[in-house]
């Protein structure tokens, strides 16, 4: 589902304590992270106390509660991508965006994060880029990979310049 | 109407109030079952492990938590066994490495028998046993402070770390955290944690009698609930 506003997003689940999580799952889409003020609102909206709100944000690792970039690289360290080395997946990327995992690089466009299983050992080292799934992958794929993401936003900037 | 239950506790046949934990029964008539998170008239979670006893069904034994077992006709609970002993005087042992510094705390470790610490100390200043949370939330209604975060990062704390205007600044958190009772002798800095257990009268007391309770000071600005009712 794809949402255009928090006002959206409540629309039907008023004073429904229930649609907690929903909502907030909503509130992640829309902004890729879960603002204060949005908090504030779905607490008051829905009924629940903040700090209620707050504690089911920051427990689950599917919310976010800073600002996530515009692209983000999830790498698998679950043991069977960790054997097949994964921990030099992680060298790459943080060495080549200068972020650590869980950060956010200054220009706002890599969310970097990592996992303790994907699921698809079988195809491991595995990483994840903004939902797509790349399997077998080495430090030399995963640094063309970003490139390549980089070269498109320059080309997408270029143009709008245009 | 309120129907009473018969259940056996440590071999004593006891009458008791549907509805009401093994462990307010038992406190109630006098047998010692050492806890931390369980306050009186609030709810039970079965946060702090140290409340454990056996339950006695079809011959077999289940270890559990007595805040959270409510009692029932015929019930058979066992609270001092050697093997309940062990684990609570680890679950001390435990409680007492991670926040050496709440005399609440270290009282705990003596009446559970603790005579060395295994673990290295930690030096907390929360165990998270949720006293403050459930009183915030129960008693006065104003859910002011609540676990936030996950796994290692759980923390007591006020929404966005700030303190809300619901919060009556009633101090009722404070007054009822293990952590805010320093030991004897004042707080320990870090690197010279150790184990208390310099009230050697209590000492003897706790260990001829671990099945009933002793009015250990536990209860003394803690509040067993011994102490409370
Ligand atoms: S702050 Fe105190 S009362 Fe609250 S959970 Fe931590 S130790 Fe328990
Ligand atoms: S006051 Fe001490 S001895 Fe009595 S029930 Fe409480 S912990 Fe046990
Ligand atoms: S270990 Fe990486 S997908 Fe399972
Ligand atoms: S008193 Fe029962 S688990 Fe804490």
């Amino acid at each position: 589902m794809s949402t255009t506003s928090l006002e959206a997003i409540l629309e039907g689940r008023r004073s429904q304590p229930q649609e907690l999580i929903e909502v907030l799952q909503d509130v992640q889409e829309l902004f890729g992270y879960i603002p204060q003020e949005s908090m504030i609102s779905v607490s008051r909206e829905l009924g629940v106390p903040l700090i209620e709100v707050y504690r089911v944000a920051s427990f689950y690792k599917a919310f976010s509660l800073e600002p996530r970039g515009k692209h983000v690289i999830t790498v698998c360290l679950g043991t069977a991508c960790h054997v097949r080395g994964a921990a030099r997946l992680v060298d790459q990327v943080t060495g080549q965006l200068e972020v650590e995992p869980g950060g956010t690089t200054s220009d706002g466009l890599f969310t970097v994060e990592c996992v303790n299983c994907l699921g698809a050992c079988a195809l491991g080292p595995v990483l994840v880029l903004d939902g797509v799934y790349h399997d077998h992958m080495s430090p030399r794929k995963l640094s063309r990979l970003i490139e390549a993401v980089r070269s498109a936003e320059e080309e997408v900037a270029v143009r709008a310049e245009a | 109407m309120l129907q009473q239950v018969t259940l056996s506790i440590d071999g004593a046949q006891v009458e008791a109030v549907r509805g009401t934990s093994v462990l307010d029964v038992a406190v109630e008539y006098g047998i010692c079952i050492p806890h931390l998170c369980h306050i009186p008239s609030l709810s039970d979670f079965g946060g702090c492990r140290l409340c454990v006893v056996e339950l006695i069904e079809n011959s077999r034994s289940k270890v559990t938590t007595s805040c959270t077992l409510l009692v029932q006709d015929d019930m058979v609970v066992r609270t001092n066994t050697e093997k309940i002993r062990k684990l609570r005087r680890n679950i001390a042992e435990l409680l007492v490495a991670q926040a050496p510094n709440s005399r609440a705390i270290q009282d705990i470790a003596v009446r559970c028998g603790v005579s060395q610490v295994r673990y290295p100390f930690r030096n907390e200043s929360c165990v998270l046993c949720g006293r403050c949370v459930r009183l915030c939330t129960e008693l006065w209604s104003a859910r002011a402070i609540g676990f936030v975060g996950r796994g290692k990062d759980r923390h007591v704390d006020f929404p966005f770390g700030v303190r809300p205007d619901v919060c009556k600044q009633c101090q009722a958190c404070v007054q009822h955290c293990p952590m805010t009772i320093t030991p004897c002798d004042g707080p320990m800095e870090p690197g010279e944690e150790r184990l208390c257990g310099k009230c050697e009268a209590q000492l003897l007391i706790a260990e001829s009698a671990p099945d009933s309770c002793i009015w250990c000071e536990l209860g003394v600005g803690f509040g067993c609930a011994r102490h409370a009712s």
